[in-house]
């Protein structure tokens, strides 16, 4: 079976005053079709700027110096404008801050209506009637469980509250996503008692239309309820994958571990401990691993070469030497 | 928000009342005689104690200020000590070039000024870019009185492309005026000729006077436009599928419009200040020009009938500015009403 | 002695502060242009009777056999219509452009900072209401206006035109200092301050006013542009400098009579005050730089 989306060996810079910022090192993911996939990582580890290279909203003072990003076979970096108008159809993201995500002088029934109008002008070949345009709306809006949807298009980001911004948002990006959703943090800027409500729901739209998604977090347990694979991604490169099972169940990267030490546990037994070091400057990053000057375990060749995914054991890939066979 | 009109226009009526209280008082602190100013030293002592009496001069100053106030409010400003006729009369004749002048150059500033800083935002570091900021800087820079000259010697000595004084060449039959813009005037009558004279006649006087305005409205809008191009929502929009036309001329120039509008105020104070300096430089027959002659005539009432009606114009124009900010930006309507 | 070490480490990290800060505003090469030009015109303005080749023209002297001569080579800038030498008026007129300057922000400047102060502090009570409405008073009008008019009601002549100005200048530095005192006044550190009984004096002067400091500082530069257009506007109408002394604006009027004759004694006043506002104009964009880094 293809892959729906296939990132190979993505290199992203970006050109500052003191030089470029090498932030993605090669960065190879796969996403199948129906998959929930989740990507992990602490911030600035360039998950964002991979989701946006997919995307191609790169903004100017970066780009992609080496890599392909296969969308159902095809390159998307050397797709014409034509094309990419297309594949918008069909690939969509939810932003971490709704409240930046959507533009404070419009009406959000503006904006929305604006969405609709033109996904079905490509969809169908022509424009529908604001009637069935606003009748789409008020639907999509309701999928997400909005209360008193019609009210809600008359106001603006502003008036609204953290949660139903983001449910505006969700159904932007569901009402346009096809195939593929990616959801960067989609719930930290929430409030706690939220966060719940909106990941469920999220979860369950997912699973009705069968799209596959990318869920970006830092939360390990948002991770383990509901995705099928983990991604973990350490300065600009991916250091593990797994399926979500085996992940929790046998982590292997010295950087995974150090995350998982580093959640607080619901017993209370030991207190958790960070991982040493910092991430690494981006304009001279190290050597090899990226990751050795921080690991316990490090040997010669962990500074001189930078390890490629092995394979160990079902469909779990680790960059670390350690596991090299 | 009509209870926010009703406050405003509440604490504008209060503030020009002070303003009127302020400018009478300092045109009576002033040293000397304000009726011997005005008949010159050859009237006789007898003239001069009946101007006194008429103007009230030798009551007390409240007494003096009161008298003043209640004919105002019938539309009375005082006679002109200099030309002898009221100055109501004087004012409503030369108001309307002056209109023309500031509305016509606030229009170009506002077309001219932000197309630039719309393109220079959008094709950022260009050529372009570097150009219109470097013209800016200049523009800025420049009085308006030293661009009137610059421009005089250029286009209208050294080319002779352009007349240099006044609204009309001599000899030029003027259209029937209907609302004393001549340029609107003759084109909706049908004087065409009469139209393009007036244009020639006064696109160089506009363009001192709003140089610096453009200039500065350009390099707002630009920065603007490059900030929120950068903005989440903005990226929202493409990943959603809006079409970048639609992104640029909607959903990025409205956000990007606002600070412009905030300024439009002090814009048009501008406008209306250095009116005074480009009116002498052109000889635009206006208000301005009106105001500088009785300043340099000591002309104590038309002094403050000039500076009440500048007050008045400036606060009408601040209300209506801020009115279409918080239209245009509803996080500030809805802050006010306290949510 | 520990308090000694205490001020030497403080010392240096002003120093560094300051280091730091002119990186930020040197990175900016118009701004060390502007700011070279500005110290050049202050030099040459401050060192006029030395420096210029005809001194004795900066006032009342005639020379009708040399009256009206292109410039030339004896002549920088020509001669005007009764003989003085232009180049040496401009570095005189320079003079009061730069005094007016000077006086108009060393006098407006402080009384609108403590109105404004004062006014964010007492928000809600008499006094605020009281200087706010006087400063909304006088900005109901655009500055030149009144500013034309006071001097006209006044004798018009240079101190009388500095009065005016800097009466017309201040309410915008108490408008500019009152909003962010009272954007200020919750913040902990002034609530802390309160509790502590430091007196108002201090809270306003050590608390408040440091965190104004960037904002007064760009504005000020770029209003001396603005304070120069101002005085020469002034004195073009015939309300400020009166001649013979050369004032800028002074004699662009006289030269502005002439045209196109003699086009040099208007051409070159204004170029000279358009390169000084310039330099003032790129210096301010230098600082609004350094300051506006300190927010990250």
């Amino acid at each position: 079976m293809r892959p729906l989306l296939e990132i190979k060996n993505l290199h992203v810079r970006f050109r500052t005053f003191k030089g470029e910022l090498k932030v993605l090192n090669g960065v190879n993911m796969v996403i199948g079709e129906g998959e929930r996939v989740g990507l992990v990582g602490e911030t600035g580890c360039g998950k964002t700027t991979t989701m946006k290279s997919v995307l191609r909203v790169l903004p100017p003072p970066a780009r992609i110096s080496a890599g392909e990003i296969f969308y159902r076979g095809k390159d998307i970096l050397r797709m014409k404008p034509g094309e990419i108008q297309n594949f918008r159809r069909e690939i969509s993201a939810i932003f971490q801050d709704p409240l930046t995500a959507l533009n404070p002088v419009f009406t959000v029934g503006h904006q929305l209506h604006d969405v609709i109008k033109y996904l079905s002008k490509a969809r169908n070949g022509k424009y529908l009637s604001r009637e069935e345009i606003k009748a789409r709306c008020i639907a999509v809006l309701e999928e997400t469980g909005m209360p008193d949807s019609e009210r809600i298009l008359s106001n603006y980001p502003v008036q609204l509250s953290g949660g139903m911004r983001q449910r505006v948002c969700i159904s932007e990006a569901l009402s346009v996503a096809a195939q593929l959703l990616i959801a960067d943090e989609p719930t930290t800027s929430l409030d706690v008692t939220i966060q719940d409500q909106i990941l469920r729901l999220l979860a369950r739209l997912v699973e009705e239309k069968n799209i596959s998604i990318i869920l970006i977090t830092h939360a390990f347990g948002v991770v383990s309820e509901v995705t099928d694979r983990v991604y973990v991604m350490y300065a600009g490169n991916i250091v593990e994958t797994a399926r979500t099972e085996e992940f929790f169940s046998n982590p292997l990267h010295p950087y995974t571990h150090g995350l998982m030490n580093a959640i607080p546990k619901l017993t209370g037994e030991g207190i958790a401990k960070g991982i040493e070091g910092r991430i690494p400057n981006y304009l001279n990053p190290p050597a090899g691993c990226r990751f050795h000057p921080r690991c316990k375990h490090k040997t010669s060749i962990c500074k001189k070469k930078k390890p490629p995914l092995f394979t160990t054991g079902d469909n779990h890939r680790v960059a670390c030497f350690l596991y090299q066979r | 928000m009509g209870k926010y009109i009703g406050l405003r226009v509440l604490q504008s009526l209060f503030v020009l009342f002070g303003l009127s209280l302020l400018i009478f008082s300092a045109s009576r602190v002033i040293p000397g005689d304000p009726a011997r100013v005005a008949l010159g030293p050859l009237a006789t002592e007898e003239q001069v104690q009946e101007l006194r009496e008429e103007m009230h001069l030798d009551k007390p100053f409240l007494v003096q200020y009161y008298f003043w106030f209640t004919s105002v409010l019938r539309g009375d400003l005082g006679e002109s000590l200099y030309t002898r006729r009221p100055v109501v009369t004087d004012l409503k004749r030369f108001i309307p070039a002056t209109l023309e002048l500031i509305v016509f150059a606030f229009l170009l500033s506002l077309i001219i000024g932000q197309t630039i800083g719309i393109l220079a935002g959008h094709f950022r570091d260009s050529w372009f870019d570097g150009l219109s900021r470097l013209i800016s800087y200049i523009g800025i820079a420049t009085p308006p009185f030293a661009l009137g000259i610059f421009l005089l010697l250029i286009f209208s000595y050294i080319l002779n492309l352009m007349p240099s004084v006044g609204r009309l060449s001599l000899g030029l039959r003027s259209s029937p005026q209907i609302t004393g813009f001549l340029i609107f005037d003759s084109l909706i009558t049908g004087h065409l000729d009469v139209a393009w004279e007036a244009f020639k006649h006064i696109i160089l006087p506009a363009i001192s006077l709003t140089a610096a305005n453009l200039a500065q409205e350009s390099r707002i809008t630009r920065s603007s436009i490059v900030e929120n191009q950068q903005k989440d929502y903005i990226t929202a929009h493409i990943v959603y599928g809006i079409p970048t036309r639609s992104i640029i001329f909607k959903y990025l120039l409205k956000p990007s419009f606002i600070p412009t509008v905030s300024i439009m105020g002090l814009d048009i104070a501008y406008l209306l200040g250095n009116a005074f300096l480009v009116e002498v430089v052109f000889m635009w027959p206006g208000f301005s020009r009106y105001g500088v002659t009785v300043m340099l005539n000591k002309d104590l009432n038309a002094i403050i009938a000039v500076v009440l009606v500048i007050g008045v114009a400036f606060s009408v124009v601040n209300l209506i500015v801020d009115i279409v900010v918080s239209f245009l930006d509803p996080r500030i309507r809805l802050q006010r009403k306290g949510g | 002695m520990p308090e000694k070490e205490f001020l030497v480490a403080a010392l240096s990290k002003r120093k560094d502060d300051f280091l730091k800060r002119w990186y930020y505003f040197s990175r900016n090469p118009l701004s060390i242009v502007g700011l070279i030009v500005l110290l050049l015109i202050f030099l040459a303005a401050a060192l006029a009777p030395y420096i210029t080749p005809y001194p004795e023209h900066a006032g009342a002297f005639t020379n009708f056999r040399e009256a009206s001569l292109p410039p030339s080579l004896t002549h920088f800038f020509g001669t005007d219509s009764v003989g003085r030498d232009v180049f040496t008026r401009i570095i005189f007129g320079y003079r009061f452009s730069l005094f007016l300057v000077v006086v108009v922000l060393s006098l407006g400047v402080p009384l609108g900072i403590i109105l404004g102060l004062v006014a964010g502090y007492y928000k809600d009570t008499w006094i605020e209401i009281a200087i706010m409405r006087i400063t909304d008073i006088f900005l109901s009008v655009p500055p030149l206006v009144l500013a034309l008019a006071i001097t006209a009601m006044l004798s018009p002549n240079l101190l009388n035109q500095m009065a005016a100005v800097s009466l017309v200048w201040w309410p915008w530095y108490s408008r500019l200092v009152y909003e962010i005192t009272t954007s200020l006044r919750q913040e902990d550190f002034v609530r802390e301050a309160e509790l502590i009984g430091a007196s108002k004096t201090h809270i306003l002067l050590r608390e408040v006013l440091p965190n104004c400091t960037a904002s007064i500082l760009t504005k000020m530069t770029l209003d001396a542009g603005l304070v120069i257009i101002v005085g020469a506007s002034l004195s073009f109408i015939g309300l400020g400098v009166q001649p013979p002394k050369p004032g800028l604006g002074t004699m662009i009027a006289d030269g502005a009579r002439r045209l196109p004759a003699e086009w040099w004694t208007a051409v070159f006043p204004a170029l000279a005050i358009i390169i000084v506002i310039l330099a003032f104009n790129f210096v301010g964009d230098g600082l609004h730089d350094m300051f506006a880094v300190e927010e990250v």
